[in-house]
């Protein structure tokens, strides 16, 4: 592996591994997000507040590390929901006998032509805000892109010997569906999972910004930045803190999946 | 090549149809209707909202509702709003315009800023310019775009005292205002798409540079521009051109959430106002012509790609 | 700047006015200050450009109910009478009103002179048409509930109309002020494209006609030449520019792109002090921030549940973090209504965290229960009212789960009477029957959309409705309110103020207290 490509993959390692910890320890490192207080409010960054208050006097620190969990915590389980379903249904495809596979294909170029923020918009304001509807209206934009890997996999697999074999065998498809084509399809799911987790981190700070987000008092770094708005020149720190945040997030993402894909 | 061209297509034309019914059904799954949202607080009076009910055709059974609408749709007629009864092909035609002028400016803001530097980049492998360019892409792919316009609007009025003019004017109306307009969202989102642009070029080059006849040319000593103009430009031009048709699709997609935040009149704005008043009509006029245009672009490409493309030509 | 405090000796003095001793008919001339004080060395024309935070989605007067269109179609189109500050109605295209004895009769006769923007001249029976328009439910007016106090709309000849009631209302004059008793020509709902038309064009009597409507963009007026008031407007067009997010409005007013602007959040005006040749004045409002109770939902169904609620609630801590303290909290009718028609805040209960959790165990709820707060999606002052109330709660146990529905399902809850603990954001005219009738009287005289049920309500309502005496009014609505105070269908939490920047070039613009823009008609620019 070049030198450029270990350097990626090393910094993503540990760039994720510090996003895990402040995700899931943020008690650790910063006191409650949810502490009113009314007399400091809009305060700038000072040594009390590291990133000042918002219009509620809440620390804007606290806020950020808190959101951390809440707003990765979403985007992970939309990704994995989008490979679970997506995948499931591309396998299915790929085994199911034409008719079926149309249909499905044709779901998934359907779910496809929007553009993905749309779709959003769409599928939230349907559902209305959040975390579980949220992570449901993610999943169902990015599940097509891992239907189309799991359906290619499986069509391939499915024409060879061995598996026209266990059928002639009596075995079941689902089971010769698990045992050879899931194993060979993981690397590939598990890389694009990577690679979509920060456009889907995009996707989701977009939709908090729009109002679509998880409700207050939850911290999220996109509906931070949808409160934001209204103090962009009176307190600008309660723009750029959540707005590195989210920067840093995806950066630490793009790098281990570039550095997984030079891997191999 | 006719007979895949037209099953695509078929494909396509499916492929709207199944989009529009599920959008059509999905928005009516949600809660609250315009009628409830012209009443506002004054409801109260059934009548009243049953006479607005039957006036807008929502006391219909849902496939009468929806074979109506599509029937009237194929023939041209997107039938006029709720909210404000003006036609919903001008409404969503208009917006649509504005979008897409912001659209186009960003894309050749990409192509102009991110081709360059990706070029250089690629040629350049493993130098300043080249990690230069990678942390730039880095950066600007992963700053939410809204974030990046805000950033944007703080620093113009803080650092220039300039704030965008009130009204959005038309480039027919007010060129300079329009300009004016547009200058910040295009900044925002062309910086995303310069990057991916500079990424994806920087790809291609590499790519490019690895293969054999340009490393014998290199070899041989043939000056950089020979090489550059005449290999390199002529064999990534093709990727590039398609790579457009990709970054339209997804400008497309980002212009509406920078719409929001710069009061820009385009389409993302109107899809939103649509959605919070159950201006059904609006909705699905707009969210046909989205799901249109992304799929007419991907066949735009694809076929550019196999006019281009002589290996693909023969096959 | 300029006083609006409705005093309570004018109001009555003018409701008095128009209702005079039985037996004596009167007549009013229409003062000419309608929408503000003529200003006699004002400069005639210019164009002013006004940045508003609503759109309207149309400009139907007719057919939309809503804040945001009625602020800018007040400019466009009139009715009989005129909202005044004082808290009175006045004349308006009427030139003077007499009530008969039993108060079932009104007699409006009309003003000479007045054109439609389409040219034609208005008579009586265009009022007729438009008033007969409205009250039938099934054109589908939001104003039709208002209307149904109408029994008939007559018009004996071409200058003369007379309303009969089936029941004496005393608010009759204020319903037919200008929220959607618009007067336009006869037979405009004819064609079937009507209510397209609107938007485009404007068929009102009012100083100035749509010239442009561009949605998601902005509002074009242009001055109607043949306005029925000599000289009037001053101003040649005003551009009401919609701004989607306060933060552009706040840039726009700096950078002076606008002339005018209405502050969305009153506390914005923080971040202006600093900017020069910017004149702010504020100015108590109609419109009220709530917390509604759904006395069907739950555990509000004990009023001593509710009861404890309200003790529990410091309205100033909220108003303090919803809008920064710019705003005046409330005891149970609006800011710019409490000298005349609210009860005093000294007979009110105030915050007693103690009573409240004595309250909440005389209920079997010692304990605590969960309780889910809904706010609306887009009103920015709920969500750190919202963390402030859960604050409060929490301290008598109640544990509150904040939840954030949009506006169309939050309008399905409250037209199906579905309310729950929520909270609301609405204003009124100066009129208490008006403001608290179609809210809180149960069906089907009212809708009752909180499920309170109180027959008591229901008798001071009818009463205060019938009564033509205003002092005997007063009494049944102070009666009222300590009712409501008592069981707590709702909590009015505060009044944001109205706070309205101008640029130094902008003269004589006077903010009603509704939040219309009637000002503007009286507004001309420096040069």
């Amino acid at each position: 592996m070049s030198g450029r490509a270990r350097f990626e993959y090393g910094a993503g390692l540990l760039l994720c591994g510090l996003l895990l910890v402040v995700a899931l320890a943020p008690g650790f490192l910063a006191g409650s997000p949810d502490a009113v207080d009314i007399a400091r409010r809009l305060a700038p960054p000072s040594a009390a507040n590291w990133f000042g208050t918002d219009e509620t006097g809440r620390d804007v620190y606290a806020r950020v590390v808190h959101g951390a969990g809440t707003t990765l915590g979403i985007v992970g389980a939309a990704v994995v929901l989008a490979a679970l379903l997506g995948g499931v249904a591309g396998a299915v495809a790929g085994f199911v006998g034409r008719l079926g596979d149309m249909a499905l294909s044709r779901g998934a170029d359907a779910l496809l032509a929007f553009p993905p923020i749309i779709l959003g918009i769409v599928i939230a304001a349907t559902l209305g805000p959040g975390a579980v509807n949220l992570v449901l209206a993610l999943g169902v934009i990015y599940a097509p892109v891992f239907f189309r890997i799991a359906r290619a996999a499986a069509l391939g697999e499915a024409a060879r010997a061995y598996v026209e074999a266990a059928r002639a065998l009596g075995h079941r498809e689902w089971a010769v569906l698990l045992r050879h084509v899931a194993p060979n399809v993981a690397p590939t799911v598990l890389l694009q999972c990577v690679i979509l987790f920060p456009l889907a981190l995009q996707i989701q700070a977009a939709l908090g910004f729009l109002g679509l987000g998880v409700p207050p008092p939850t911290p999220d770094w996109g509906a931070s930045l949808q409160e934001s708005r209204n103090y962009l020149t009176a307190a600008p720190w309660l723009a750029i803190f959540p707005g590195l945040a989210l920067l840093f997030a995806a950066v630490a993402a793009l790098l281990l999946g570039r550095g997984l894909q030079s891997r191999g | 090549m006719l007979g895949a061209l037209a099953s695509r297509f078929g494909a396509a034309a499916a492929t709207a149809v199944l989009s529009t019914a599920a959008v059509f059904l999905l928005i009516r799954a949600v809660p609250g209707d315009v009628v409830g949202e012209m009443l506002g607080q004054s409801a109260g009076d059934p009548a009243a909202e049953e006479a607005l009910r039957a006036f807008f055709g929502l006391d219909r059974p849902l496939w009468r509702q929806y074979l109506g609408w599509a029937a009237d749709a194929l023939r041209g007629d997107l039938g006029a709003s709720w909210r404000q009864g003006l036609p919903v092909a001008g409404i969503v035609g208009e917006a649509f315009l504005v979008t897409l002028q912001i659209g186009l400016a960003t894309l050749a803001l990409a192509l102009l800023a991110g081709v360059p530097l990706g070029i250089v980049a690629g040629v350049r492998q493993g130098r300043w310019p080249d990690l230069a360019v990678e942390a730039f892409s880095l950066v600007a792919l992963s700053a939410p775009v809204f974030w990046t316009g805000m950033v944007l609007l703080i620093a113009a009025g803080a650092w220039l005292g300039w704030s965008p003019p009130l009204v959005y004017a038309g480039p027919g109306e007010d060129l300079s205002d329009n300009l004016e307009s547009i200058a910040l969202p295009v900044l925002a989102l062309g910086l995303l798409q310069a990057a991916a642009y500079a990424q994806f070029a920087r790809q291609q080059t590499a790519r490019v540079m690895r293969q054999d006849f340009v490393r014998a040319a290199v070899a041989r000593g043939l000056p950089p521009r020979a090489v550059y103009g005449r290999h390199l430009l002529r064999n990534v031009a093709i990727p590039l051109v398609t790579f457009a048709g990709v970054i339209l699709v997804q400008i497309l997609g980002g212009v509406v959430v920078v719409e929001t935040l710069f009061a820009i009149p385009g389409l993302g704005r109107t899809l939103l106002a649509a959605i919070q008043a159950r201006d059904y009509p609006v909705l699905q006029g707009a969210l046909l012509l989205a799901v249109l245009v992304a799929l007419l672009v991907n066949l735009l490409v694809d076929l550019l790609y196999a006019a281009i493309d002589p290996r693909v030509r023969g096959a | 700047m300029w006083t609006l405090a409705i005093s309570r000796r004018a109001a009555l003095l003018g409701t008095a006015g128009l209702l005079a001793a039985p037996g004596l008919p009167h007549a009013q001339e229409a003062p000419p200050d309608v929408y503000g004080p003529a200003d006699p060395q004002a400069r005639r024309g210019g164009t002013l450009t006004v940045a508003i935070a609503n759109e309207p989605p149309n400009l139907d007067p007719f057919h939309q109910a809503g804040d945001a269109r009625t602020a800018v179609t007040v400019l466009m189109y009139q009715g009989l009478m005129y909202e005044h500050p004082s808290g009175d109605a006045r004349p308006l295209l009427a030139e003077s009103m007499q009530a008969s004895p039993d108060g079932l009769t009104y007699t409006f006769r009309l003003r000479r002179n007045v054109r439609f923007h389409t040219g034609q001249p208005m008579t009586a029976a265009d009022v007729k048409y438009s008033y007969d328009y409205i009250r039938d439910s099934s054109n589908g007016s939001p104003g039709a509930t208002d209307f149904a106090a109408i029994a008939e709309t007559a018009a004996p000849d071409d200058h003369t109309v007379v309303i009969r009631l089936s029941r004496p209302n005393a608010s009759l004059p204020m319903t037919l002020t200008n929220r959607y008793g618009c007067v336009v020509p006869r037979d405009t709902f004819a064609r079937p494209d009507a209510r397209a038309r609107l938007s485009q064009q404007s068929v009102g009597t009012g100083p100035f006609r749509l010239a442009e409507f561009r949605p998601q963009s902005h509002i074009r007026m242009a001055r109607f030449p043949q306005y029925w008031e000599e000289g009037q407007p001053y101003l040649d067009g005003i551009l009401f520019s919609v701004q989607p997010n306060a933060a552009s409005l706040l840039v726009a007013v700096r950078n002076r792109r606008a002339d005018v602007a209405l502050l969305a959040r009153p506390q914005d005006a923080e971040q202006l002090r600093d900017v020069q040749g910017l004149t702010i004045g504020t100015a108590p409002s109609l419109r009220q921030c709530a917390l509604d109770l759904d006395s069907g939902h739950a555990q509000l169904r004990d009023v001593r549940v509710r009861r404890a609620i309200a003790l529990a609630i410091d309205k100033r801590a909220v108003m303090q973090a919803s809008i920064g303290g710019h705003g005046a909290v409330l005891g149970t009718t609006v800011a710019a209504m409490q000298e005349s028609w609210g009860a005093p805040f000294d007979e009110l209960p105030t915050q007693r965290p103690d009573r409240a959790r004595a309250l909440l165990a005389e209920a079997g709820l010692g304990d605590g229960f969960p309780l889910d707060l809904v706010g609306i999606i887009g009103f920015e002052w709920m969500d750190p009212a919202a963390v402030t109330i859960a604050q409060q709660l929490q301290r008598v146990g109640i544990r509150l789960n904040i939840q954030r529905v949009e506006l169309g399902v939050w309008l399905n809850a409250f037209r199906t009477r579905n309310m729950r603990f929520t909270f609301n954001d609405w204003g009124t005219q100066p009129d208490p029957h008006i403001l608290y009738y179609r809210h809180f009287r149960s069906p089907p005289q009212g809708a009752d959309f909180r499920n309170w049920a109180n027959a008591d309500a229901d008798r001071l309502l009818d009463r205060g409705m019938e009564a033509s005496d205003p002092a005997e009014r007063r009494r049944a609505y102070v009666e009222l309110q300590k009712l409501m105070s008592d069981t707590v269908p709702t909590i009015m939490l505060f009044s944001p103020n109205l706070v309205t920047v101008t640029q130094s070039r902008v003269r004589n613009y006077a903010q009603h207290p509704t939040g219309w823009w009637f000002g503007l008609a009286r507004t001309w620019i420096a040069a």
